[in-house]
């Protein structure tokens, strides 16, 4: 019996967890515009407060879909552009937006870590300036 | 004098023809390709004998060549950056083996890259091994014609598109074969185009990739097995016909996702076995005209927003939904369809059913709202649940339906 109970709240956790999926890059598909995220230096995701998952394939759509949704997310993560695959916070993440830059959606954006020595260079946001611009 | 006059002939031929013709291969006096085209000038006919070249980065700048392979000679780029470049006017490319472009997660390298180029032809060419195939930038009025591009996408999760073309106009893309790329073709801001014949299969992402491109017509393509066959985003006056959508299968897989089109018509397309054969978001004035719906998932699966689309004369055959419908019904019109579902009957027939068709279920409405209940699909309790709501429509849309269903199915 305390067995069962011992699974049941483990279950109620598990449930509960904001713990960030992994992006299956080739299968999943962005909870906004609906494309197959394929680009590991572009995507973007979020896990809301009580544990749905969301994933993007571009920061751009993160953006507009937290813009569209009341939804408060515990985590927001986007994508490393100078080492595809790994995610950041977006608070520890400077954006750059620059023409040069083809992200998916068309906002030629791209994150970079702030340890990134790069990211001291002109022409970048945090993620709040980012939010502000886009509510425009 | 006869004689003199043909030694005049001769001569005016090489001389005032200027256009030359410069032999390439491992063991002529030109043996690099490069070198063959630094020394061309304008007008010139470059012939490259078979045989494996190790170059990369060749350029083309402000001459109008014509450059022919015979037999497939073999452009190894080695997997350094991009093989072939070209900007200038008036060219053809012809017969080329291009293979092992470097790949890169910020450049774009490819095998064949035109930049601010008008006027050219690039036809018969295969590609094995790339990052992007063919790559036009600002470059307008061309032929890319019977090209035959494959890479391993699928295995790498990283890679270009197979076509793509940016700011581009006036574009012929014709029977070119594109497997196992990221999008098999690509347009990102392209008008008046044409994509005919094409065949793309076991493409990562997309066949073929609308964004922000207007005025196009795509017909008699082939999508196989690609992530999802053909998605048109922030496009508008795309026309869409005679092409065939088969076996997109997988929960992000659609035959066509339209998002943000307007003014578009589809007319004599198949959609056979895709888990969703169309679905539709913020879609306004699309014509569906004699298309073909064949072992579906859904057959059209209609997100918010979508006004005045109008589906005449199509057969919805042996799909698990015909439609399925989230939000409100927004003046759209369904008329003069087959339903391979439909149970009514015609008494005073006249091959149009008496009795209207509501082709949405209210358990495509449940599983809309619970993905997971699609495994409740067979039972007897949904068939009856189906029944109930079919006879007293409560959740589902009262006025959407066909009022004319067809007792036959249309022929086209």
């Amino acid at each position: 019996m305390k067995n069962y109970i011992f699974l049941f709240v483990s279950l109620l956790l598990v449930a509960c967890s904001t713990e960030p999926e992994p992006i299956v890059y080739g299968s999943d598909a962005c909870d906004f515009c609906e494309m197959t995220i394929v680009d590991k230096e572009f995507a973007a995701q979020s896990v809301s407060d009580k544990g749905k998952q969301f994933k993007y394939d571009a920061i751009e759509c993160m953006l507009n879909d937290h813009l569209q949704k009341d939804t408060k997310m515990a985590v927001k993560l986007v994508a490393n552009f100078h080492d595809p695959g790994k995610m950041l916070e977006v608070d520890h993440a400077k954006f750059v937006q620059n023409d040069s830059i083809n992200s998916p959606m068309g906002g030629h954006l791209a994150a970079f870590s702030t340890k990134n020595p790069q990211a001291k260079k002109a022409g970048i946001y945090t993620w709040q300036e980012l939010q502000l611009k886009f509510k425009e | 004098m006869e004689r003199l006059f043909i030694i005049l002939v001769l001569f005016l031929a090489v001389f005032a023809g200027h256009a030359s013709e410069i032999e390439v291969c491992k063991t002529c006096e030109i043996s690099s390709i490069q070198k063959a085209i630094d020394f061309a000038e304008d007008g010139d006919l470059i012939r490259i004998k078979s045989g494996i070249y190790k170059e990369n980065g060749i350029q083309i700048l402000n001459k109008s060549l014509k450059i022919i392979g015979e037999n497939y000679p073999v452009i190894d780029a080695e997997m350094q950056g991009t093989a072939l470049s070209i900007s200038a006017n008036n060219f053809s490319i012809e017969g080329l083996k291009i293979i092992n472009v470097g790949k890169s997660h910020t450049e774009e390298f490819a095998g064949i890259l035109v930049s601010q180029s008008r006027n050219f032809k690039i036809l018969n060419n295969k590609l094995d091994n790339v990052f992007f195939g063919i790559l036009l930038e600002k470059s307008n009025e061309g032929v890319i014609s019977g090209n035959h591009i494959t890479s391993n996408a699928r295995s790498q999760s990283n890679s270009g598109n197979g076509i793509h073309l940016w700011n581009t106009n006036k574009v012929e893309i014709r029977n070119n074969k594109i497997v196992g790329l990221r999008d098999g073709i690509y347009l990102e801001f392209v008008n008046n185009s044409e994509i005919s014949g094409n065949f793309c299969k076991d493409n990562l992402r997309y066949g073929l990739h609308f964004m922000f491109s207007d005025e196009d017509i795509y017909t008699d393509n082939i999508f196989e097995n690609n992530g999802a066959g053909v998605a048109v985003m922030y496009s508008k006056f795309i026309e869409m016909r005679g092409n065939h959508f088969r076996k997109n299968w997988g929960s992000a897989s659609y035959g066509l996702l339209l998002k943000e089109i307007t003014d578009s018509k589809l007319e004599n397309n198949i959609f056979e076995e895709n888990t969703i054969a169309i679905s539709a978001d913020n879609t306004n004035r699309i014509e569906y005209l004699k298309n073909d719906f064949k072992n579906n998932g859904y057959a059209v699966r209609i997100r918010g927003a979508c006004y005045d689309n109008f589906f005449k004369e199509n057969n919805f055959l042996y799909n698990s939904f015909d439609i399925g419908y989230t939000g409100r019904l927004n003046n759209n019109e369904f008329t003069e369809n087959y339903w391979s579902a439909y149970t009514g009957y015609d008494l005073d027939k006249n091959g149009i059913g008496d009795v209207p068709y509501r082709p949405v279920k209210l358990f495509s409405y449940l599983v809309n709202r619970t993905p997971e209940a699609i495994i409740l699909l067979r039972s007897l309790f949904i068939d009856l649940l189906d029944f109930s709501e079919k006879v007293s429509p409560v959740f589902t849309p009262a006025n959407l339906m066909d009022s004319q269903p067809l007792m036959k199915k249309v022929s086209w």
